[in-house]
C-alpha cells in the first residue's frame, strides 16, 4: 500500500483500510498473523505487570506530558516490536 | 547494461496484478523513464560501487528504523574494504538468517573485493551504500534518498553501480 492510499483512507475515515495496513505491517504481509502479533504484544506487557513490580511512573508520566504525539506514536511501534520480541515468539527472527 | 527496448520484457506478467490484489494501492505509475547508462569503459578499468536495500550497516551506526510504519529514508555508507564482522543487518522484512551466517549471500562484500583483487573489476569505490527497502512513500524515496544516494555515487567517482534489492 502506498502512503497516499493510507492518507486517502484516513481522510475518508476508512479505518478498515488502516487496520488492514497495520496488521500487514506487523504480520509481515499476513493479516491474520498481524492480528496475533498485536495480541501477543499486549499479553507480554500484561504478564510483566501481574506481580505488580515497581515501575518508573514518573518517567512514564513525564514522557507522556512532555513528548509530542508523533514521538509517542513512534515509540508505540517500537514498544510493540519490543514486547513481541521479548515474548520469544518472534516472527521477525530472520527465518520468515 | 541494457538498451531501453529490453526493459519491456516482463518475466512474470501476472506479478504486478497479484501484488495489487494483495496490497491494493501499492502500485506506482511512472510516466517518465530513465534508461540505464551504458558503461563507458571495460569492467576491468571501471570503478564499481554497490547499492543494496539489505539494511547492512557498520556496527555502531544508528540502526535503520525498521518499525516505523512509513519507512526509513536514510542510507548508510559501508566502506568497501570492510570485513563482514564489522557490519550488521537491521532489517525485518526479509529472512536474514542466511545472511547472518554469511553476509555475502545478500551483500557480496568479499566476492566484490576478490573480483577487484583479481582485476576483473578495475577497483572498488571507497564506499558501498545500503538502506532498507521498506518505504511507503515512493515520491519521497525518489526525491530524497535516491537523489542523495545518486549524488554520493557520483562523488565517489564510480563508473558503475551494482544495484541489488534484498
Amino acid at each position: 500500500m502506498s502512503l497516499q492510499y493510507l492518507k486517502d483512507a484516513d481522510a475518508s475515515k476508512d479505518t478498515e483500510k488502516l487496520i488492514r495496513y497495520v496488521r500487514l505491517h506487523l504480520g509481515d504481509g499476513d493479516e491474520a498473523a498481524g492480528r496475533k502479533e498485536v495480541d501477543k504484544a499486549w499479553v507480554e506487557a500484561l504478564k510483566l505487570l501481574l506481580d505488580t513490580p515497581p515501575t518508573d511512573r514518573e518517567f512514564i508520566l513525564q514522557t507522556l506530558a512532555e513528548r509530542d504525539a508523533a514521538t509517542l506514536a513512534h515509540l508505540f511501534f517500537h514498544l510493540h516490536f519490543y514486547f513481541v520480541k521479548r515474548s520469544g515468539a518472534w516472527i521477525h527472527d530472520g527465518q520468515l | 547494461m541494457t538498451d531501453n527496448s529490453d526493459v519491456t520484457t516482463q518475466l512474470r506478467p501476472r506479478l504486478w496484478a497479484t501484488i495489487n490484489e494483495r496490497y491494493p494501492g501499492v502500485m506506482i505509475t511512472k510516466s517518465d523513464h530513465v534508461p540505464l547508462a551504458k558503461l563507458q569503459k571495460p569492467l576491468s578499468e571501471s570503478r564499481l560501487t554497490f547499492v543494496s536495500t539489505a539494511g547492512v550497516q557498520p556496527r555502531g551506526t544508528l540502526p535503520f528504523d525498521t518499525v516505523h510504519p512509513v519507512g526509513d529514508y536514510t542510507f548508510r555508507r559501508v566502506p568497501s574494504d570492510s570485513k563482514p564482522s564489522e557490519l550488521e543487518i537491521h532489517q525485518i522484512k526479509y529472512p536474514t538468517s542466511g545472511a547472518t551466517r554469511d553476509l555475502n549471500v545478500i551483500f557480496p562484500l568479499e566476492r566484490l573485493q576478490e573480483l577487484a583483487g583479481e582485476g576483473v573489476i578495475g577497483k572498488l569505490a571507497p564506499n558501498f551504500f545500503s538502506f532498507i527497502g521498506y518505504n511507503m512513500d515512493a515520491e519521497r524515496l525518489e526525491r530524497t534518498l535516491a537523489e542523495r544516494l545518486a549524488e554520493q555515487v557520483v562523488a565517489e567517482g564510480a563508473d558503475m553501480a551494482l544495484l541489488s534489492p534484498a
